[in-house]
């Protein structure tokens, strides 16, 4: 169902200047347009409809930037979002190119709303065009330009997988523990609580006999996994694919990106509890697998488009990668030294880092290293086990 | 436009801020609504600002909660007077008054002291509550913040439960280091705050350094612009623009070259990094932009600034 098609007649509000004939018409036009925002992803219910009700009871419906702004405030909620709602604002509520603001005559103001008002008529509103528009948007986008090769994967033996995930449990829990800044009471802390001491003194008739302490808490890390799939590292990429899934099982908060010319997010992916199953889904969602490699451009799209959910200073980012990158060095620094700073650390790992002889000497590693804390080999379940050294600090 | 967002409009203004009417609107419907508005924005764009300007327009007094990492419930929240627990206790040594009846006393209002939240929610007029840079707090003290300004009541075991006298104002800003919850989100009005248009710039500098020449301040302007498109550890914001503007007066300077930009470059670049950047790679061709400018003649507008802007190399 079109939106627009609930307003009765376009509606009043449709035309310019924003003139509710009958009040109505403006709530169920409202209502069609928190809809259609909706239908567009954005976080936008009853609730917020209610809220944007009273905004435009309290603003000058008669002036259409005015409308625009309170509506914007009200129902965008993140810069993201305010993006989708211009465009369907603009698309929504057509007005017509040449209606300059009328001048004369202030159109009839709606009188003030209170909030439980504004819900109940928001609701009476709501229910009856449910099930409509939600569906009508947003077909999956595919790019063209990205190889679509799909992966076949074998599997490990069982054998290897259980010591697999014995290493990497003992892996994750060293680096899963970090001292946070936050106190807690405890028996042998470093700190005098001297809220509980006192309390306590209050016993004994305020004699301080015992000194409680605290001690600082130990959180949670988060870590960040970007893998490298492209050509290069097709050798390892199946390995270290389980190692990804393993560490995320055995983890909560980890976040994992695969990438070799552009980026995919496959936490969800790896969610899954069966492996096999995961690791087929994995290679269903990436679409270009052992292509070419863009490490900088790969992770400066992890910055932009991540970076602000997925970095803080308790996050450790792990890039595996060999570090043959063939797209652009200096884009590939900066890129890293944006990551350094916003990351708590950085560690590569680099299955060729074994190999006899083996020199950074590559453009990408050699760009790369200055910004990363931790250097160590991934190329067999022996260095993994070592790499629980590194890790530890 | 409603009379009340102009009025704040030119509040905003007599702030030396000079306001769209976005902002205004923005922090209008908030006191309307009686919603907290949450204000994001890179650093130095005048996020707090806003703040101040809320509470002038509202005649009411605004408390501060600066966030950081490690912010906790209590600290935001009350604190006991421990000194003056503990003198008391000393005081009334002598008296043989059940224990019980002593406790109570020593946790007793005038024991407490109220930090800014619970400042907040107790006054007689109500306050604006400006929680800064909450992105800085964890997730943890979010959720805690987000039950408060759903209650406006805190529970202090000692005590009971306080419940608020007056409902603030709030605002909250955020530098995005940290993607926030979509429950707080989805709890305040939105605004964001982007870096100042050329125009806007100009006469924001020539408001607050009222002795620069209108020549150096369109300089100033248009290498701000440019300054902002490369891609830097700390992009400069307005209050940089207006050190800097300082620091060239200061240096008798009434135009920009080599020489006047490397003298004041500390003022601009807080970061080594984007310092030596700069001098190193940038500062040759942000100079011919102003030169190009120059060359036209024309009094500078907005476009030929933003495509003097799109001639430097920068990656996008």
């Amino acid at each position: 169902m079109e939106p627009r098609s609930r307003g009765r007649g376009g509606g009043a509000v449709a035309r310019s200047p924003v003139r509710p004939a009958r009040r109505g018409d403006l709530i169920s036009n409202l209502v069609g347009f928190c809809r259609l925002l909706r239908g567009r992803g954005l976080g936008v219910g009853p609730a917020e409809a209610a809220d944007a009700l009273r905004a435009l009871a309290a603003v000058d419906l008669l002036d259409r930037h005015e409308t625009y702004l309170a509506l914007r405030a009200v129902l965008a909620s993140g810069p993201d979002a305010q993006a989708i709602f211009d465009a369907a604002f603009w698309e929504f509520w057509r007005f017509p190119e040449s209606a300059a603001p009328a001048e004369t005559g202030r159109a009839e103001e709606l009188p003030p709303i209170d909030g439980a008002e504004a819900l109940q008529r928001v609701l009476r509103e709501w229910g009856e065009g449910a099930g409509g528009d939600e569906e009508r948007e947003r077909a999956p986008a595919y790019s063209p330009a990205e190889v679509l090769t799909r992966k076949e994967f074998g599997s490990f033996s069982a054998d290897e997988l259980d010591e697999i995930s014995a290493v990497l449990a003992a892996i994750a829990r060293r680096v899963a523990t970090r001292v946070s800044r936050r106190m807690r009471h405890a028996r042998r802390g470093r700190v005098l609580d001297i809220r509980r001491t006192l309390r306590r003194s209050l016993r004994r008739g305020g004699e301080m006999t015992e000194l409680l302490l605290r001690e600082r808490r130990v959180q949670k890390t988060r870590i960040v996994l970007l893998c490298d799939v492209s050509g290069s590292m097709d050798l390892y990429s199946r390995f270290l694919i389980q190692f990804i899934y393993s560490l995320q099982h055995v983890m909560g908060r980890v976040d994992t990106y695969v990438f070799s010319t552009g980026l995919s997010r496959i936490t969800g992916a790896l969610r899954r509890d069966d492996l096999r199953a995961a690791l087929d889904e994995v290679s269903r969602q990436v679409p270009d697998w052992s292509g070419g490699t863009k490490i900088g451009r790969s992770v400066q799209s992890f910055l932009d488009e991540h970076g602000a959910r997925s970095l803080s200073g308790r996050t450790v980012v792990i890039i595996i990668s060999d570090g043959w990158d063939t797209g652009d060095a200096d884009l590939l620094a900066a890129a890293m030294r944006e990551l350094r700073r916003r990351a708590d650390r950085v560690i590569w790992l680099n299955p060729l880092l074994a190999s006899p002889g083996y020199e950074p000497i590559c453009q990408g590693m050699r760009v790369a290293l200055p910004y990363v804390d931790v250097f160590a080999p991934a190329h067999n379940l022996e260095s993994l086990r070592r790499l629980e050294r590194y890790l530890a600090g | 436009m409603h009379p009340e967002i102009a009025r704040i409009r030119d509040l905003l203004e007599v702030g030396g801020y000079i306001a769209d009417r976005t902002i205004a609107t923005s922090v209008y419907l908030s006191t309307e609504l009686r919603k907290p508005l949450l204000i994001e924005g890179a650093a130095g764009v005048g996020k707090t600002e806003v703040a101040k300007v809320m509470a002038r327009a509202l005649q009411a007094d605004l408390i501060r909660l600066q966030c950081y990492e490690g912010l906790d419930a209590t600290t935001a929240l009350y604190e006991w007077n421990y000194q003056k627990q503990l003198l008391h206790i000393r005081i009334s040594e002598g008296n043989n008054r059940p224990l019980d009846e002593r406790e109570a006393e020593i946790f007793g209002q005038p024991f407490l002291l109220k930090r800014p939240l619970l400042d907040a929610i107790t006054r007689a007029q109500p306050p604006v509550l400006l929680v800064d840079e909450i992105d800085r707090a964890d997730e943890e003290f979010e959720a805690f913040l987000l039950e408060v300004l759903s209650d406006f009541q805190v529970t202090i075991p000692e005590i009971g439960t306080i419940s608020a006298t007056a409902v603030p104002y709030v605002v909250l800003t955020s530098n995005r280091t940290r993607e926030l919850g979509d429950a707080l989100r989805r709890r305040c009005l939105y605004l964001w705050i982007d870096y100042p248009t050329f125009e806007k710039e100009i006469e924001i500098v020539r408001r607050k350094v009222p002795t620069i020449s209108a020549h150096l301040a369109e300089q100033i302007g248009a290498f701000m612009q440019m300054v902002r498109r490369i891609r830097l550890e700390k992009t400069p914001g307005v209050a940089e623009t207006l050190d800097w503007s300082a620091a060239l007066l200061a240096l008798h300077r009434d135009h920009l070259d080599r020489d006047a930009v490397l003298e004041t470059l500390g003022a601009l670049f807080k970061h080594h990094d984007d310092a030596a950047a700069v001098r190193s790679q940038w500062l040759g061709l942000l100079l011919d932009g102003i030169a190009a400018l120059e060359e036209r003649g024309e009094p500078w507008s907005h476009e030929a600034v933003a495509e003097a802007a799109e001639r430097l190399p920068v990656r996008p």
